[in-house]
């Protein structure tokens, strides 16, 4: 190859991988502050592509997953809340459900909704987080035959 | 109506990028066979294919496992990998005899993509990491201190940070790296609060009490142990920076990096008023030029980089192979050379974004664990390519770590392909949407949330919790239990004398007096004062543990 020709590859090369770094730096950029989410009236995300989804589909498999939490046990006994997308559980303010039970952490587990139906997770407590009396380390499922324990509250999943 | 954001998976983004990255390292292997030979290699698309397969492999896999990971880190990792794979084959054929270090590299890649698919499956959530920091602590140790042992660990131009097992060697600190980043994230979740709790106040800054000073100093001795007994100055700044930095992010105070970085600067310099290699290391760092033999490498990287200049040489064009080592610590060097600064500095900015991407996953995580261990595991591989190319362009002593991802080696990059790995995890996790599981407060002061009326637990009974056929249930106090076991339900007032053993819990003399009173909801454990019978526990007799203790 003449020197012309090798000058040029060497250029271009050094080009390319520069416009890699440019691409590299839009992609930082785009990602930077995510999607903006509208929320609906009931506090649940519901990104605009997925409502029209879900119109064509309807909302049939929102409805058949039972997703009221009730505390069957504690010092909250009888207290019921939608469970929604998911809900946290603990003692800090931006728990949704925040139980009065001193065995409780902070932020001590999540119920997330998924195809499945809901999971429980643990949050990383002090005290561990327990379904049907066995302590979970991942995501468990969380069903109405289940029970889920939490310090010292009970709590199952209903209609 | 509100607004939140969230994460988009783009893993079509990732694609791309890996499609671009790996066009650049082909074209640079493309561009070493032409400027050397003037043709390509008779094994070219078989060496292409392979690389551009195992790529798409694991991005396919993440597609599956982690769809919502960063979309920049194995693009990034890969196309580095792919620039030390072309550099690696030019000083292949650099040398006075063709060598085949690059096809041993490029099977090192597939078992590394095979570990980092495998990381990918095995490990669903990486705070199941978090539940051993003492054990991984001790374990990492013993890996970082292995190079000390008598039979296995052996010292290799200066430094004593290899071990052999067989015909393998085994750079033990890139496995530790990860071990004790694991270790240092859970401890520190355990005990940031005690760490941040302040000490005396001076110059204006809260320095920690001197009780918390414990595991500073023992990081600290063992890091001057690596120092002085492994020889090795990366290695042990590595590490001690490693936890000084996780114990800045846990604790949010700047009295521990100063604290560190003064204990730090204190035993290198004793180290090197003691000890001659650290002599030798330091004068090599500061004035290469007056002993021509003793720095023979370093001189020549950096002629190579002047030679290199601006525009680099071109692949293939330069004479990286004139410095030892080119293919493994001065690597940085050869590229250098070879790509000039325009090239070198285009590589460290894509080193800068990966720890980048990390560190934004730190600042996006909402758990203490997640939080601290993206931070760790990106300090940690910033510190490591801070500390090589440092080394390489004189601006640090020089020091035995790889060049991540480009330099030749297999362990090294099993162990950084795996790092990478548990970093896409968490990148997984932290960007997922959270709906309104991670929003704020918004629920239970909502209408369609209400507190029921629970009606007076004396006069009615407990409402019968649908358990269904939980283990729970079976010694709920059920109206059927109490008519099969009469004794117990209606016990005569001299109730002490009478079998009890009916009852789950409690003392025959507690539950004599507290049977006839009404059931109560509370598990207020063995007190014998205390109603027993709706007791939900299911301990022996006598057994007084409380319900949230039991397995």
């Amino acid at each position: 190859m003449s020197d012309l020709v090798v000058l040029a590859l060497k250029l271009l090369f050094l080009a390319l991988l520069w416009l890699f770094v440019l691409f590299v730096g839009n992609v930082i950029r785009t990602d930077m502050f995510g999607r903006k989410f509208a929320t609906n009236e009931v506090g649940e995300l519901q990104p605009v592509a997925e409502l029209k989804k879900q119109k064509r589909r309807g909302t049939r498999p929102a409805k058949k997953v039972p997703s009221t939490l009730r505390i069957t046990r504690g010092k909250q006994e009888g207290l019921t809340l939608p469970l929604g997308e998911g809900i946290k559980i603990g003692r800090a303010a931006d728990c949704q459900l925040v139980l009065d039970d001193d065995y409780v952490s902070t932020r001590h587990a999540q119920i997330v909704r998924t195809d499945n139906g809901y999971v429980v997770e643990d949050l990383g407590s002090t005290n561990g987080t327990y379904v049907n009396n066995e302590r979970i380390s991942v995501s468990t499922p969380f069903g109405t035959a289940d029970t889920l324990r939490i310090g010292r509250t009970l709590m199952v999943v209903e209609k | 109506m509100g607004e939140v954001v969230v994460f988009r998976k783009r893993r079509g983004v990732e694609l791309v990028m890996l499609i671009m990255g790996m066009g650049l390292a082909v074209a640079g292997y493309a561009l070493v066979s032409l400027n050397v030979d003037g043709e390509l290699p008779g094994d070219f698309y078989w060496g292409v294919g392979l690389y551009v397969a195992i790529g798409l492999a694991a991005h396919v896999v993440i597609r599956l496992r982690a769809p919502y990971a960063d979309p920049l880190l194995f693009p990034l990792v890969y196309t580095l990998n792919g620039f030390g794979l072309a550099m690696i084959y030019r000083l292949d054929l650099g040398g006075s005899k063709r060598m085949h270090s690059a096809e041993l590299q490029l099977t090192w890649t597939a078992i590394s993509v095979a570990v980092f698919i495998a990381v990918l499956f095995l490990l669903k959530d990486h705070r199941k990491l978090q539940r051993f920091p003492y054990l991984m602590f001790l374990a990492g140790m013993a890996i970082l201190m292995m190079p000390l042992l008598p039979v296995i660990g052996f010292e290799n131009h200066g430094a004593r940070i290899w071990i052999k097992l067989g015909p393998y060697s085994f750079q033990p600190a890139e496995l530790a790296k990860i071990v004790l980043t694991v270790a240092f994230a859970s401890y520190l979740v355990e005990k940031k609060d005690v760490l941040a709790l302040a000490g005396a106040r001076f110059l204006g800054i809260d320095l920690p009490r001197p009780r918390d000073l414990g595991p500073i100093i023992v990081m600290w001795l063992s890091s001057l142990a690596v120092l002085i007994f492994q020889k090795d100055l990366g290695t042990s700044l590595l590490f001690f920076g490693l936890f000084v930095m996780m114990l800045y992010v846990a604790t949010e105070r700047p009295s521990w990096p100063i604290l560190g970085t003064l204990l730090f600067l204190g035993g290198a310099f004793v180290g090197w008023l003691t000890y001659g290699h650290v002599q030798t290391r330091v004068s090599a760092w500061l004035n290469p030029f007056a002993n021509w033999d003793q720095n023979y490498q370093i001189i020549q990287g950096q002629f190579g980089m002047a030679w290199g200049g601006l525009f680099g040489t071109g692949w293939g064009l330069g004479r990286p192979n004139l410095t030892p080592l080119a293919k493994n610590d001065f690597i940085a060097a050869a590229l250098g050379e070879e790509l000039g600064v325009a090239g070198l500095m285009a590589i460290i900015v894509i080193y800068g974004v990966i720890v980048m991407r990390g560190l934004r996953t730190a600042l996006t995580a909402r758990e203490p664990f997640s939080k601290l261990l993206a931070a760790g595991l990106s300090f940690v591989f910033a510190l490591q390519v801070f500390a090589i190319i440092g080394g390489v362009t004189r601006l640090l002593p020089l020091t035995g770590l790889t060049t991540p991802f480009v330099s030749q080696g297999g362990s090294s990059l099993v162990a950084n392909y795996a790092m990478i790995a548990l970093l896409l995890v968490v990148t997984h996790r932290v960007r997922r949407p959270r709906t309104a599981a991670e929003e704020p407060q918004q629920s239970l002061a909502h209408d369609t949330t209400q507190v029921i009326a629970v009606p007076s637990r004396a006069a009615q009974p407990r409402p019968e919790p649908t358990f269904g056929d939980t283990p729970l249930s079976a010694d709920d106090p059920l109206p059927d239990q109490q008519d099969a076991e009469p004794t117990a339900a209606i016990p005569a007032p001299g109730g002490a004398d009478e079998p009890t053993t009916a009852l789950p819990t409690g003392t025959g003399a507690g539950a004599g007096a507290g049977a006839d009173e009404p059931t109560t909801a509370l598990p207020t454990g063995a007190d014998p004062n205390e109603p027993t019978t709706a007791l939900p526990t299911r301990s022996a007799p006598g057994d007084d543990r409380p319900l949230w203790r039991q397995p």
